[in-house]
């Protein structure tokens, strides 16, 4: 199957830092890839490259057949990183909920300014995604007043309501207490059985092992693993990834 | 919940013995500051009553004040109340546009904008209000525009306060974190879809309070506009009552008590504002 993403040899630099070294890798439709490693590896950064959240320094990225060059600049640009940001939706550590509005209306908001759809459509649509993720009771709630679950399976429908063809997490569950990780797993459980293609940065070992197609570990900024994830914990190729899943072991136990 | 309702609903009684000591330490505390109040209002009306009082050899004697005079002038200085209203409420309009606009140019990324916005802020800030409101009278005739006394007025007190209140408006856009402007990104909404829809709403629920409390000072500081003598408001017809029969004294003091009952009457409106923005507070 064609790749539906292309990262073609990113760098990024912050200013003199090197965080993303020469990374390339191909996520196929219906995929669900884990990106792993220690923090500061770079892996945010590199899922944030895909929407241009942060904008590349070198190379490319080509998203369901829109190819963006880090060189290129100007007006077109600028409207090829706009259905970029169409076909991705993104759910972010601190869920980054819109506190001035209810749960309905931020799941609502990007179907009626973005794509411009009558409140009806819109409204029926959101409440279709909010059920999905099983907090259509909270529909008139304000986020204040959700859990840390609640508030990222709500942004999760948020994401999923603009009908992306690629999602991006990035460490969805780290901000959670312990005891709210596994309803937003389950969630993206379920997410990824009807098919979605999922970017997925994570700490979460168990959960990369159960659905994930393929796991990447990044080290210093280079993917350094590439692989299934049976073969990924059982025999690493990299003794950095090696290390990496023996940290996570005994923090499991 | 593992608490029954019985429970729930009653209360040991040593809790409601503490609970009702609180209130009760509370309610004496309120009722002192009152009389504390009523005892400083009357010594006020007292240094005004125009006795004389001796101990002694010591005579202590208090300001006298025509009583007559104050009832034939107080609907004239009255009828200044409603243009102080006015030149508050359009200045305020004015000065939270241009303070809003300082605080996205002190945000700025462009240099010339940035520039623009903190010149404005310096240049303001760095100078008497008296001064501003004058200038504005004399200087922009010489460019050949006229403005009425209130236009005139308007602009000098919403450009002074639009600088001192960018801060405001900085502090409220600064408080949106960088999270949200991503989250609207990520969904595709544009720049100006996100500021319009994210940013500025949440940043002017921050403002509010603080606005309300610039717009009291406004109301005060409104009484400076009567230096040029085109605006006939509170402080205007107050210096001008009693010039003539050497009656200053009785226009002020009519003044001060509007502006003082203006300002009771406000800042109880500011503060229910503010009780209920607290409660919704999300």
């Amino acid at each position: 199957m064609a790749p539906i993403v292309k990262v073609s040899n990113l760098d990024k630099y912050f200013g003199r830092l090197h965080v993303l070294k020469n990374v390339s890798l191909e996520v196929s439709e219906q995929e669900v890839v884990c990106l792993i490693g220690r923090s500061g590896s770079g892996k945010s950064t590199l899922l944030r490259c895909m929407n241009f959240l942060e904008e590349p320094s070198d190379g490319s990225i080509e998203l369901d057949g829109i190819k963006i060059e880090a060189s290129s600049k100007g007006k077109i640009h600028r409207q090829m990183i706009h259905e970029v940001r169409l076909k991705t939706g993104m759910v972010f550590q601190e869920f980054n909920l819109f506190p001035h509005m209810s749960v309905l209306e931020n799941v609502m908001e990007g179907p009626v300014i973005v794509k411009g759809m009558d409140q009806q459509t819109a409204m029926e649509l959101a409440e279709k995604s909010l059920d999905s993720v099983g907090m259509l009771f909270k529909k008139d709630e304000y986020p204040a007043r959700l859990s840390g679950g609640q508030k990222q399976r709500v942004a999760i429908a948020r994401a999923l309501t603009m009908e992306p063809k690629v999602m991006l997490f990035d460490e969805p569950t780290s901000a959670l207490d312990p005891e709210l990780i596994g309803e937003v797993l389950n969630v993206m459980k379920k997410v990824a059985k009807e098919g979605m293609t999922m970017i997925v940065v994570t700490h979460e070992m168990a959960f990369a092992r159960e659905v994930a197609d393929r796991v990447l570990v990044m080290s210093e900024g280079e993917m350094i693993e590439d692989s299934p994830p049976e073969e990924l914990f059982k025999n690493p190729k990299d003794a950095r990834t090696k290390a990496l899943i023996e940290r996570y072991r005994s923090g499991e136990q | 919940m593992s608490l029954s309702k019985e429970e729930a609903a009653s209360p040991t009684p040593q809790a409601e013995l503490l609970y009702q000591a609180q209130q009760n330490k509370e309610l004496r505390f309120r009722t002192n500051v009152a009389l504390s109040w009523l005892f400083l209002l009357l010594f006020l009306v007292f240094i005004f009553s125009g006795q004389q009082i001796s101990i002694g050899d010591w005579t202590f004697s208090t300001i006298k004040i025509d009583r007559t005079f104050i009832s034939e002038n107080l609907l004239f200085i009255a009828g200044g109340l409603g243009e102080t209203i006015r030149i508050s409420i359009l200045s305020i309009i004015v000065a939270t546009i241009l303070a809003l606009l300082a605080a996205l140019g002190r945000l700025s990324t462009v240099p010339p904008v940035y520039a623009l916005s903190t010149f404005y802020v310096s240049l303001i800030r760095g100078t008497p209000l008296y001064l501003q409101i004058f200038f504005f009278f004399l200087a922009l005739p010489q460019l050949g525009i006229f403005l009425s006394g209130t236009v005139a007025g308007v602009l000098a007190l919403g450009l002074n306060y639009g600088a001192y209140m960018s801060e405001i408006f900085r502090a409220g856009l600064s408080s949106v974190g960088k999270g949200q402007r991503e989250a609207a990104m990520a969904i595709g909404m544009t720049p100006s879809q996100t500021m319009r829809r994210i940013v500025l709403p949440q940043a002017l629920r921050f403002a509010i309070p603080p606005t309300g409390n610039e717009f009291i000072a406004m109301t005060k500081d409104s009484a400076l506009v009567a230096a040029t003598g085109f605006v006939h408001e509170l402080m205007w017809r107050a210096t001008k009552v009693g010039r003539a029969t050497f009656h200053n004294l009785e226009g002020l003091l009519m003044a001060a008590i509007f502006y003082w009952v203006m300002t009771l009457i406000l800042t109880s409106i500011q503060s229910r504002i503010e009780t209920r923005l607290a409660k919704g507070d999300r």
